[in-house]
């Protein structure tokens, strides 16, 4: 079953001579499970993709159905409650409160949001992210890979259907780029999550499903082996 | 209040700083009111502990007690019987070493606004008075004779009463024959009569009315109102105490405003993960609450630590009912302050603020 569709989505900015075409019409299916690379250069339409799939804009045209909820026809009030309950989003700067550690980080969740995890299943997680010791520490103090790790604890603790990440290892040197490329597979296929990854670095897409490429607003599916 | 408190905790210094000014301001409105008080009970301190309704005077007086002169008789002419006469005059009490403004009440001692003696004995005798007993930090003891400026006669202090004052000089309390020995020396038997007002205690002011059109029945905080210089004392410090409400409030709403701003994009993000606008505002005007409830609580703490260190010459009195008001409506203005704070909260855009 499709997690999250994009049906003829288009999106344009501007009017007349000075319209930008940022999508043009996009077709895109994302099951239960998978995890997905949408790569392209900069500015090629890989950002207002993601947003528009994470229901932070709406499209010009088409409709985006995360679960058969059409986000096109919801409006901002609705689409945020959507977002807290089906979509958790890791972001190029970090996504962390600097004033709440990291436990508290997830508290905040809990204030928000019911349905997250349970005590139990936080600490596999912080066993699995390698965060444990740091649940007393704040964003200041964290390394960006400890950083970016404890992010990924965050959108994933709310049990989010999709797993939206804009370049989650640019901030990060190789060996932590695919150490956080290494988790994010292993917590989608451990909790049957969708995530799509947005990048510009072709060497993390040997650790996902799929592969999309992006250009000039044209989405299109790729084989893998012929992604250079 | 989860996020407001943790950053709070996270940021002590910061919030400390805003406490620090909201505390200062606070401070100083409560100061204020302690003025205000302590400035009108030096006028109106004596005429409060009458519990009276009004006092009636004559029309021609102009509501001033001391330039109202009328007759016992008159008192045949009121309706309510619940009265007290009343003779006042102004003079300077001098003990032979300390010298201070007074104001002598002639009185009936069976009527109601014969004070309670708190030191000595109530007056039996003619030339006999019962002191305010702020005049005891003026050097003037019991036993004391008094020498006043207007005449030969000599006061003697047989007791004090509690703190009593009127239009800003301490009272004295005598028989109304003293009164009238004083204020018309050999004339007193030919003006055993004269009063300057009565005074009338009454469960309605309505229920007071008089036959005799030359008086004038007089509500008893307008004749307070009337007392030379009291309103625009009273005007001059409220207006003080009010502008700094309004200005306690653009304080706070500055503070919050450029707090909100340096976290416009960490909302944003907040927003973009679905922590819908409620609650983040609901955070910023808890967090502004318990600045400016911390600011309030200190501020009045303090006051009333440094009123107790004050001179007696400082007229500051502490009504504590009104602090309580005055730190609610600090409260309040600083929450409206924050308003702002929530309206760029609202505005804020997740898409621009993660940078899409």
């Amino acid at each position: 079953m499709a997690i999250l569709e994009l049906n003829n989505v288009t999106k344009t900015f501007g009017t007349g001579h000075k319209q930008v075409d940022a999508l043009k019409e996009t077709n895109f299916s994302a099951e239960q499970g998978e995890l997905i690379a949408v790569i392209g250069p900069s500015g090629s339409g890989k950002s207002t993709f993601l947003t528009i799939a994470g229901g932070l804009q709406t499209p010009s045209s088409g409709g985006v159905l995360v679960k058969n909820q059409d986000l096109a026809n919801l409006n901002e009030k609705k689409r945020s409650k959507v977002r807290l309950k089906e979509i958790g989003f890791i972001l190029q700067a970090s996504n962390l409160v600097p004033f709440l550690n990291v436990d508290n980080q997830m508290k905040l969740l809990d204030n928000v949001k019911k349905d997250n995890m349970t005590t139990e299943e936080l600490d596999a997680l912080y066993d699995n992210l390698g965060i444990k010791d740091l649940r007393k520490k704040y964003p200041a103090d964290l390394s960006g890979g400890e950083r970016q790790r404890v992010a990924i604890a965050k959108a994933l603790y709310s049990k989010p259907s999709i797993l939206l990440a804009d370049e989650p290892t640019a901030s990060l040197d190789s060996e932590k780029a695919y150490e956080v490329m290494e988790l994010l597979k292993k917590e989608t296929k451990q909790n049957k999550t969708t995530t799509i990854v947005v990048t510009h670095d072709t060497r993390l897409i040997e650790y996902c499903d799929k592969v999309y490429e992006m250009t000039d607003g044209v989405l299109r599916l790729m084989e893998k082996s012929s992604v250079k | 209040m989860f996020l407001a408190w943790n950053e709070m905790k996270k940021n002590k210094l910061r919030f400390t700083l805003i406490v620090g000014v909201l505390m200062l301001v606070s401070y100083l409105v409560f100061f204020l009111s302690g003025l205000a008080t302590g400035l009108a009970s030096l006028n109106r301190e004596a005429v409060d502990k009458w519990g009276a309704t009004a006092i009636i005077l004559t029309e021609e007086s102009d509501k001033s007690l001391p330039q109202s002169s009328l007759t016992t008789e008159e008192l045949d002419a009121i309706s309510e019987n619940k009265t007290a006469i009343l003779g006042q005059l102004n003079s300077i009490a001098t003990n032979g070493e300390a010298k201070q403004n007074i104001s002598l009440f002639g009185i009936d001692p069976e009527e109601f606004i014969m004070p309670d003696v708190t030191e000595g004995e109530v007056f039996s005798e003619v030339n006999e008075v019962i002191a305010s007993d702020t005049l005891k930090e003026d050097g003037f003891k019991l036993g004391d004779e008094l020498e006043l400026s207007s005449t030969d006669e000599k006061l003697t202090i047989v007791g004090f009463t509690d703190s009593a004052r009127f239009n800003a000089a301490p009272v004295l309390y005598g028989e109304i024959d003293t009164f009238h020995k004083i204020k018309f020396g050999e004339a007193a038997t030919e003006n055993e009569t004269q009063i300057n007002g009565i005074v009338v205690r009454a469960g309605d002011l309505s229920s007071i009315s008089t036959s005799n059109e030359d008086l004038e029945i007089i509500e008893i905080e307008t004749f307070i109102e009337n007392l030379p210089g009291y309103t625009e004392q009273a005007l001059t410090l409220n207006f003080m105490i009010y502008f700094l409400f309004a200005i306690s409030s653009v304080i706070v709403a500055i503070f919050l405003y450029v707090l909100t701003v340096q976290k416009i994009s960490m909302f944003g993000v907040m927003k973009a993960q679905g922590i819908s606008n409620g609650y983040l505002s609901r955070s910023v005007i808890a967090q502004t609450f318990l600045l400016a409830f911390t600011g309030v609580v200190v501020g009045f703490a303090l006051t009333l630590i440094s009123g107790a260190f004050l001179p007696s010459a400082v007229p500051v009195s502490f009504d504590i009912f009104t602090m309580i008001i005055y730190g609610v409506v600090l409260i309040t203005v600083a929450i409206l302050g924050a308003v702002f704070s929530v309206l760029t909260i609202v505005k804020i855009d997740p898409l621009k603020a993660i940078g899409g």
